[in-house]
């Protein structure tokens, strides 16, 4: 049991999971996606296509417990424990919800979420005051296994963390 | 819109219960709810009614209105299942209310009911995602608290809120679910505890989630103008309001508050004339422990980023200033989908009617619900006070 989606409504998606493509508002030029029948900017009802970079940085971000994934997901629960998924705003605008690939989940928990000497509890635990918190760190898409349904793996993007430019 | 009460309220109790069905659990809010009025309630007057469920489980997804209706003895009225996540209650009191209010009928039921407890663990982990964006945000592998979760951890990192605050909602509602019978726990945790559980959704642990639980409730609405052939004390309905956003968290411009919530909040304080600060005594939606902070904020109990500093004072402990969830909240009462709205409901009337028994706010006058559905996609805020 998943959260169903069929085969044919995946692959109306195509374009978005592996190309990030989005629309631009033709009134008032804001970069949207997935894309929309109306902007949520202007209230616009017409749009070109428009790809984006797949560059932006964690707005913000949790770790899953494994044991707690929602069933299309078992199987990663399964093959490496807790996950870190991110909400990703993009150099464009938009903002993405994926997973963050090639962080240690611990490490994501064990640093502070914000800077502050005033406070020696800050969110991580204690001793980790070295240690940069997810929010805010550069990301870029790349392409992976979601998951799988129907005998189908379904391919998406995902954000890897890179160095700073 | 004519003016509408509440005349009587009550609840099953809120837990695990194996060997009841929805119908039994429903049977016995609509029981609890008759024992609320000095007289004998005769069902025949009620006519029509709402039922607030998700249909966790989806053993009755189709009809609960009517089979549950009909259980309990009332007559062939118009019964309609309302469905909004975790606001089905809340939704299902504002069609009572409306119904009463536009004067097409006098005596309406608003009820709510889910039944969660007894799914196996993979049908849980599923149900409870249902509520949000399927096509997006479920896909990126993304739970019910891992949602909570991405809001929790900007509302900490701009505000520079420490965790401890979030755990002292927990242990705040978990002293108030200790003074409540019906409560699915009725036991105290100390900081440590809270702050010490297992990860669930980062930052969020297992002590920042609200359990799933079976229950339902019930209240009766009718117009003010005839409450008082049910009960000496009817529960004036002073203001109301409701709202919705982009159900998914990567289509909002502010992730750490709920828009639906505060478009309903400043709604139902327009229409009861009244602010914030002259609330009494509240019950707001806290299914994870950042969301009763939220709450503050969007109800405007406290300014944006604010939220959090109640706790340190302990101003909305009982005791208090302005007590918030004395009936445990969603967190130690239990949240059972679509009870919890009207559950809410039955708190604040027994609160403005001096009947709350150990968790009791003293001298109660004005008191507020507030009820969310899924990660903030609907919201619906009542403002309740005595008719003197
Ligand atoms: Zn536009």
């Amino acid at each position: 049991m998943g959260a169903y989606i069929s085969v044919p409504v995946w692959e109306r998606t195509i374009a978005q999971r592996y190309g990030l493509k989005g629309q631009r508002c033709l009134g008032c030029g804001a970069v949207l996606f997935p894309p929309k029948v109306v902007c949520p900017e202007c209230g616009g009802h017409s749009f070109e296509a428009a790809s984006l970079s797949g560059r932006g940085r964690i707005y913000s971000f949790t770790v899953i417990a494994g044991g707690g994934a929602p069933p299309e997901f078992e199987w990663q629960a399964n093959a490496v424990g807790s996950y870190v998924v991110g909400l990703v705003e993009l150099e464009e605008g938009p903002r993405i919800i994926a997973q963050i690939v090639g962080v240690d989940p611990r490490a994501a928990m064990a640093a502070p979420l914000f800077e502050d000497s005033a406070f020696e509890d800050s969110g991580g635990s204690s001793g980790d005051k070295g240690k940069r918190s997810l929010i805010g760190l550069p990301v870029k898409a790349v392409i992976r296994k979601v998951y799988e349904q129907e005998g189908v793996i379904r391919y998406g993007y995902k954000f890897k963390v890179v160095s700073e430019v | 819109m004519r003016d509408v009460a509440i005349v009587a309220a009550g609840q099953s109790e809120f837990g695990e219960f194996p060997q009841k069905s929805i119908k039994e659990i429903f049977a016995e809010a609509f029981d609890d709810m008759k024992s609320s009025l000095a007289g004998a309630l005769d069902p025949s007057v009620i006519e029509a009614a709402y039922v607030g469920t998700l249909g966790v489980g989806g053993f009755q997804l189709g009809q609960p209105g009517p089979l549950l209706a009909k259980h309990v003895g009332l007559g062939n009225i118009p019964v309609t299942r309302v469905e909004n996540a975790c606001a089905s209650g809340g939704f299902a009191l504002l069609s009572a209310v409306l119904a009463v209010g536009s004067g097409q009928y006098d005596v309406v039921l608003a009820a709510g009911v889910e039944k969660m407890r007894d799914t196996s663990a993979m049908q849980g982990r599923y149900w409870l995602g249902v509520s949000g964006d399927t096509e997006y945000e479920r896909l990126a592998g993304l739970t019910f608290a891992g949602i909570y979760a991405v809001m929790a951890s900007r509302y900490m990192h701009d505000y520079h809120v420490p965790k401890k605050y979030l755990s002292m909602v927990a242990v705040k509602n978990h002293s108030h679910g200790a003074l409540n019978p019906k409560a699915h726990f009725q036991r105290k945790i100390t900081l440590e505890q809270a702050m010490g559980a297992a990860n669930v959704a980062y930052p969020l642990n297992l002590f920042d989630c609200s359990p799933t639980s079976d229950g339902a409730a019930a209240v009766l609405v009718t117009s003010l103008e005839r409450a008082r052939e049910f009960t000496p004390s009817p529960v004036k309905v002073l203001g109301f309001g409701a709202g919705t956003d982009y159900l998914a968290i990567h289509e909002r411009r502010s992730i750490t508050g709920l828009e639906a919530a505060r478009i309903a909040a400043t709604k139902a304080f327009a229409m009861a004339g009244i602010s914030p600060s002259d609330i009494d005594v509240a019950e707001v939606h806290d299914c994870f422990t950042i969301a009763e902070i939220m709450a503050y904020e969007d109800i405007g109990f406290a300014g944006r980023g604010e939220g959090w500093k109640l706790l340190e004072a302990g101003e909305t402990t009982l005791g208090g200033r302005m007590p918030v969830n004395p009936s445990g909240g969603l967190k130690a009462k239990g949240h059972p989908l679509g009870a919890t709205g009207i559950a809410q409901a039955v708190e604040i009337f027994n609160q403005l009617r001096g009947k709350a028994g150990k968790r009791q706010v003293a001298g109660a006058r004005f008191g507020l619900t507030h009820n969310v559905g899924g990660s903030g996609g609907a919201a619906t805020v009542f403002i309740f006070g005595i008719d003197a």
